[in-house]
């Protein structure tokens, strides 16, 4: 079943694009006849015929697609990353708003069901002592604990972003590198990528009344450093880099691990590969 | 044409114009450059200055920590993890030094149903009594590695030797005084450890400094190989100035590398147990005092009231020097 489910759902997609691209290309000659204008739409970047790069100087956003790794097996809960990540990115500084969590996932002996929390549960907010501080509450210390581990999470940056589809005014929009970006003076806060997202990795930022997200610290890896919470795990559970050079610690994770996505089924292609995590993290 | 139809086909080719010219006058001129969104938002995002600086911003300045820390055990936590990001450092001041290092360590070394097995854990409740962890550990290189001497002597070419130690520390090791401390069944390697130091000069004793200085190396390893063999006579001593029970107390912060009662397996430290409490105070005020020299334990002692170290020499000396095992 699910083997050819990826394929019909893709040839479904495939259909649709073509069906919608008949109605425009229909709609624009019907138009174009009429009035002879149309503002043109390059499907693709191309390099500015004058060599200037985009979108800096320095960087060119066709030489890189950038891909991120966790390997769960390597995460100890420590939260650096939900730290650092607040700091480098302002994002509103309260427990219950993240561009990058984590999941702690314990099954205990004896029962069947996992017990789910991340640094936002109430005990654990109430471990850390307060709303901008972050910490795991040491609550399954003398529990029998049969299985628990870690899960990083964040902005998968997909391939085919559910969030982009329905954003309806442009306001958010996958760059060339392959980074999902919100452009906050075109977002009306009207909160559908918020729900569009299969993951959960979007919120409203009450303070800038716009979505917010994880950016993969784009104004860092523009400028040839780590996003800042790759930069500071202190275990390498996070890796980050260049899928178009095959020894950057990205291609390297996907070539030396058997990697997988969350909700692959979703058909949302996500661009952030997993190692090490159970059959509950979705 | 009736009017009204006119009229229509006007409102509607007006409404047509409108539509067709409107978005050229009130989209950015970026907005379709790449697609349907507004291509200068990128650089814009882009151009945001990094809070995070990397260790490569610091070691400007901080080479001597750097050395330590990248020769150590933290090489893979970056300064800004613990001092905060340094954007901003030094012009606007200095970086946060943490105070409650406990809380801080905690946060990764706390043993947690969780963690992989490769993280080192400790008890919170029972590894340091409360005491902040920068008193044993470093924290730019925080692994504790005492360097266990190699003690390759023979114990009965030792025991030839150990007749002039008699005088002091009695004739099988166990001291018939209060001063000198008691040397059967001492772990061998800080025997060792120590004699060398004291025949290096970097302890010094008026008494035992010509003497270890008299030993040729191997006799060294011969006497700490001897003493090391003895039996400890597990006999603990009853009078003491401190008090025992307060002495278990302050005692809990030592375990971890005395080990428990001070019968530690650690061969690269000193066992405790049973040991002469007057030695103990003076071995204590010395470390405090900065007479003898030993990082870890000046940190340890810096926090001492006389009355500790009473206690502590009274505890240790109450304890039996047998391993129960």
């Amino acid at each position: 079943m699910s083997k050819d489910s990826k394929p019909s759902l893709a040839a479904r997609r495939a259909f649709l694009a073509k069906l919608g691209g008949a109605a425009t290309c229909a709609g624009a000659a019907i138009g174009a006849a009429t009035l002879g204008v149309l503002p043109s739409v390059p499907a693709k970047a191309e390099p500015a015929a004058d060599g200037a790069t985009f979108p800096t100087k320095d960087y060119d956003w066709t030489k890189h697609q950038w891909g991120f790794g966790v390997d769960a097996t390597k995460c100890i809960g420590c939260l650096r990353c939900v730290e650092a990540c607040k700091n480098e990115n302002d994002v509103p500084r309260n427990a219950h708003q993240f561009r990058t969590w984590v999941e702690r996932y314990v099954h205990l002996e004896g029962d069947d069901e996992v017990h789910i929390d991340s640094q936002q549960d109430p005990v654990n907010i109430e471990a850390s002592g307060s709303e901008t501080t972050f910490r795991f509450a040491n609550r399954y210390k003398d529990a029998k604990v049969y299985k628990a581990f870690f899960v990083p999470k964040l902005c998968n940056h997909c391939t085919h972003p559910s969030c982009v589809q329905v954003c309806p005014t442009g306001a958010t929009f996958r760059t060339e590198d392959g980074v999902v970006l919100v452009d906050e003076t075109y977002c009306i806060g009207c909160r559908y990528c918020v729900q569009a997202c299969p993951y959960g990795a979007r919120f409203f930022n009450e303070e800038k009344h716009v979505a917010d997200k994880c950016t993969w610290c784009y104004h860092r890896i523009t400028k040839g450093l780590q996003p800042a919470c790759v930069e500071v795990c202190p275990v390498g559970a996070r890796m980050f880099g260049d899928r178009r050079d095959k020894n950057s610690p990205i291609s390297l994770f996907i070539r030396n691990n058997r990697v997988q996505v969350l909700k692959a089924e979703m058909g949302n292609a996500p661009n952030v590969y997993y190692v090490g995590i159970d059959k509950e993290v979705n | 044409m009736p009017k009204h139809i006119v009229r229509l086909i006007t409102l509607i080719a007006a409404a047509l114009v409108v539509a067709l010219v409107a978005p050229h006058l009130l989209t950015v001129k970026s907005f379709y450059r790449f697609g349907h969104y507004r291509a200068n938002a990128v650089p814009e995002i882009a151009a945001r200055e990094p809070v995070y600086q990397t260790p490569r911003y610091c070691y400007g300045c901080h080479t001597a920590r750097r050395a330590q820390w990248s020769a150590g055990s933290h090489k893979t936590v970056i300064c800004e993890v613990c001092h905060g990001p340094a954007q901003g450092h030094p012009q606007n001041g200095k970086l946060p030094i943490p105070s409650d290092t406990v809380r801080l360590c905690t946060q990764c070394h706390e043993a947690m149903p969780g963690r992989p097995h490769t993280q080192p854990q400790i008890q919170v409740a029972e590894h340091s009594g409360g005491q902040q962890c920068t008193v044993c550990h470093n924290p730019h290189s925080p692994k504790i590695t005492a360097a266990v001497a190699k003690v390759s002597g023979d114990a009965a070419a030792g025991k030839q030797q150990a007749s002039a130690c008699a005088s002091c520390h009695g004739t099988e090791g166990i001291s018939p005084n209060d001063t000198w401390p008691n040397l059967a069944a001492q772990n061998p390697a800080y025997l060792a450890r120590i004699l060398a130091a004291y025949k290096s000069g970097d302890q010094t004793d008026p008494i035992m400094t010509p003497l270890a200085q008299a030993l040729s190396d191997s006799e060294v390893q011969n006497l700490a190989a001897y003493f090391g063999s003895l039996n400890c006579k597990a006999t603990p001593h009853g009078k003491a100035v401190g008090d025992v029970a307060a002495g278990a107390a302050v005692a809990k912060n030592c375990t971890v590398c005395h080990g428990e009662g001070g019968r530690g397996a650690n061969p690269a430290w000193p066992k405790l147990a049973a040991q002469k409490p007057g030695y103990l105070m003076n071995a204590l005020k010395a470390f405090r005092g900065g007479l003898r020299k030993d990082p870890m334990m000046a940190g340890v002692t810096r926090g001492l009231s006389d009355a500790d170290i009473a206690n502590l020499g009274a505890y240790y000396a109450a304890q039996t020097c047998q391993t129960t095992k």
